[in-house]
């Protein structure tokens, strides 16, 4: 898959470049905007990484003239400006996601698979947070030493609800909407009796209780 | 003695005070006397004139005497009589009484008036010679005419002393009346928060201070200017030091994943901490310079439950880590009107505190309640707590206590304090347990309406 990179910073430019060689991805590494319009003219890229403090032209002007194009290429905004208004321009004018400096390796691969994704616009057949991956079409859920559990329909819708965004607390409620649907009676201590089902399935670690609040699984590394 | 000279001398207001009052008191005393002696002359001339036109009465008229001997009649008053008599007869005067008539005036007076002392009192007589050449003297007893012409001084006086008391309360009122711009001024200036840099409303004031308030106003914006520019260059450090951070901690990761020795990679921990620490430092300046910020936020009505929510969604890797059992201990939600990120950097900033000073297997505690006047957020923890002294200090920027063996940046509560002072807010640290003196309470009181 190849990658255009848009970054002015040496250092930076260097360092994506290597993690993006790391994990296999072909990188042209392009250091201002002139340069970066004209390589999207001249080959097709899977995803472009754009800075936005760029010299001569801004990354706000060059997301611009890719848009103006007509250029659907995906796009991951990376930079150090944190003000919301750069935020709402960079996504309003086209941009598939922003990610703000310093940020982890592994957070920059993971945008950019969830953008990849979401592009690639074929539905996700598996949910997966690190430490336990979920079959969405078989209702089947596989950890590091247990694979392929059958799930129950709740426990599946459940654990399903858990895994579309790993790391955020649901509360009762919400876990309740997420299993039962309307008209349905809800029954007092499901949500507990199928999270220890679950467990027991899958090992206790796997869904944690945050006291007062609810339940997640964790965001994985 | 020594205080009211100071005042005297320092305050323009009370020097204006008591030297109006001296000068009317002044003028009061001199402008009364004159007009106390001047009411007594004129009161004695027209007695003096009074005896003259009796005199000329009795000349032009031709009158003849006949003296009354002890008769008495209605309206007849020996103190205040005048007496008409030949100066001749003053021989056949009968006794040293003065109330029967003829007195023993000397018989040879002059013409014209005199003050005499006839038989123990005095009186004030006019001798005349008439047309028919014989000598009259006219006369009245001087007591009176004193009596009479004191008595229409005083009256003179009177509109003096009703006058002045209501002059000087005049006076007093007028000048604190002058000068209560100024004290609402200072007071107004004196209640300011230390981020209130506004200029100071000019429009109501006097013109002579005037010019005094927009020398202040000058200042007051070249040091605000001063401390925007100084926030900005703090800002602008800390977002330039984002790029290298990324750079070095992008290299940093790399590098980890690369084979290497036992021995680097033991040397190497230390590093991606360090790595770690400076960015959450970066992160930490950022986040101050941005609540010292000017700007206005937009308020909205907040969720404070889904607020502890996002708070723990972002923490509980770090209380994991530490086997730190967190948890939310209301069970109704509050709803407050606040600027959403400013609460959640101020809530987000305690809980990251109470997790870090809180020994692997504590426990920390949020929870939040309508209060008198807003919202009561707690955060607890059991960790060792901050003694009293330390209680105010741990609010200064880069203050750490000692022997945590905490690499923390040092800003989280001066962050915490800057959010809370300008959100009316106020942050208080207590022990969980007073009398154990362990274990840290924070309590947020937002001054805020709840919806």
């Amino acid at each position: 898959m190849r990658i255009l990179l848009v970054e002015d910073d040496l250092m930076i430019g260097d360092a994506i470049e290597g993690v993006l060689k790391d994990a296999s991805y072909a990188t042209d590494w392009v250091k201002n905007g002139l340069t970066a319009l004209a390589a999207l003219d001249t080959q097709n890229y899977a995803l472009v990484l754009l800075d936005l403090g760029l010299p001569g032209k801004d990354g706000l002007d060059v997301l611009d003239a890719i848009r103006a194009r007509n250029n659907p290429v995906p796009l991951l905004i990376i930079t150090a400006r944190d003000g919301l208004d750069d935020r709402l321009r960079g996504l309003d004018g086209g941009a598939d996601d922003f990610l703000l400096k310093p940020f982890a390796m592994a957070e920059l691969l993971a945008r950019m698979r969830a953008v990849l994704r979401r592009r690639g616009g074929n539905a996700q057949s598996l949910l997966d947070n690190g430490e336990v991956s979920l079959d969405l079409a078989s209702k089947q859920a596989s950890t590091a030493d247990i694979s392929e559990v059958q799930l129950s329909s709740r426990e599946f819708a459940l654990l399903q609800a858990l895994l579309i965004r790993p790391g955020a607390i649901l509360s009762r409620s919400e876990l309740e909407d997420q299993i039962y649907g309307w008209g349905d009676e809800v029954e007092s201590n499901a949500v507990e009796f199928l999270i220890h089902a679950l467990r027991r399935k899958l090992g206790n670690h796997v869904i944690k209780n945050v006291r007062g609040m609810g339940w997640m699984v964790s965001k994985g590394v | 003695m020594d205080g009211f000279k100071r005042r005297l001398s320092d305050s323009v207001q009370s020097r204006l005070s008591v030297t109006l009052s001296l000068a009317i008191l002044i003028v009061a005393l001199l402008a009364g006397a004159f007009a106390f002696i001047s009411a007594l002359d004129e009161t004695h001339e027209m007695q003096d004139e009074s005896l003259r036109q009796v005199a000329v009465l009795f000349d032009r008229q031709h009158m003849t005497l006949r003296y009354p001997g002890a008769e008495r009649i209605v309206g007849d008053d020996e103190e205040s009589r005048i007496i008409v008599q030949y100066l001749s007869d003053s021989a056949k005067a009968t006794g040293n009484d003065d109330a029967s008539i003829p007195l023993p005036f000397p018989v040879t007076l002059a013409d014209g008036l005199s003050t005499l002392n006839i038989a123990g009192e005095n009186f004030r007589a006019l001798v005349r010679t008439t047309s028919a050449g014989e000598r009259i003297v006219v006369a009245q007893e001087a007591d009176v005419r004193d009596k009479e012409a004191r008595e229409s001084a005083w009256r003179r006086l009177l509109p003096f002393f009703i006058l002045f008391p209501v002059l000087l309360l005049m006076v007093g009122d007028l000048v604190r009346k002058l000068f209560r711009p100024i004290a609402t001024l200072s007071a107004e200036i004196d209640q300011r928060d230390q981020q209130a840099l506004h200029p100071v409303d000019e429009q109501h004031l006097p013109s002579e201070i005037r010019p005094f308030v927009v020398a202040i106003n000058r200042l007051l914006k070249r040091v605000a200017q001063a401390m925007e520019a100084q926030r900005r260059f703090i800002a602008d450090a800390a977002h330039e030091l984002r790029s290298p951070m990324t750079a070095l901690s992008l290299q940093a990761e790399r590098l980890s994943s690369a084979p290497m020795s036992e021995a680097a990679r033991q040397s190497f921990a230390p590093l991606a901490q360090g790595i770690e620490r400076s960015r959450k430092l970066i992160e930490q300046l950022l986040a101050l310079a941005a609540a010292q910020s000017v700007t206005q936020r937009a308020e909205t009505a907040v969720s404070v439950h889904a607020l502890f929510r996002r708070v723990l969604e972002d923490l509980l890797p770090l209380a994991e880590n530490k086997g730190i059992d967190i948890g939310v201990e209301s069970v109704e939600d509050v709803q407050v009107v606040i600027n959403e990120l400013d609460l959640f950097i101020l809530v987000k900033n305690l809980v990251d505190n109470a997790i870090r000073y809180t020994p692997a297997g504590g426990r920390v505690d949020l929870s939040v309640e309508p209060a008198e006047q807003g919202v009561l957020i707690e955060i607890k923890d059991s960790g060792p707590g901050i003694s009293a002294e330390e209680q105010e200090l741990v609010f200064d920027p880069f203050y750490r206590s000692l022997g945590t063996g905490e690499a923390g940046s040092g800003l989280g509560l001066s962050i915490v304090s800057t959010i809370a002072s300008r959100n009316d807010a106020s942050v208080t640290l207590n022990f969980l347990d007073e009398l154990s003196q362990k274990g840290l309470r924070v309590t947020v009181r937002l001054y805020r309406p709840v919806v």
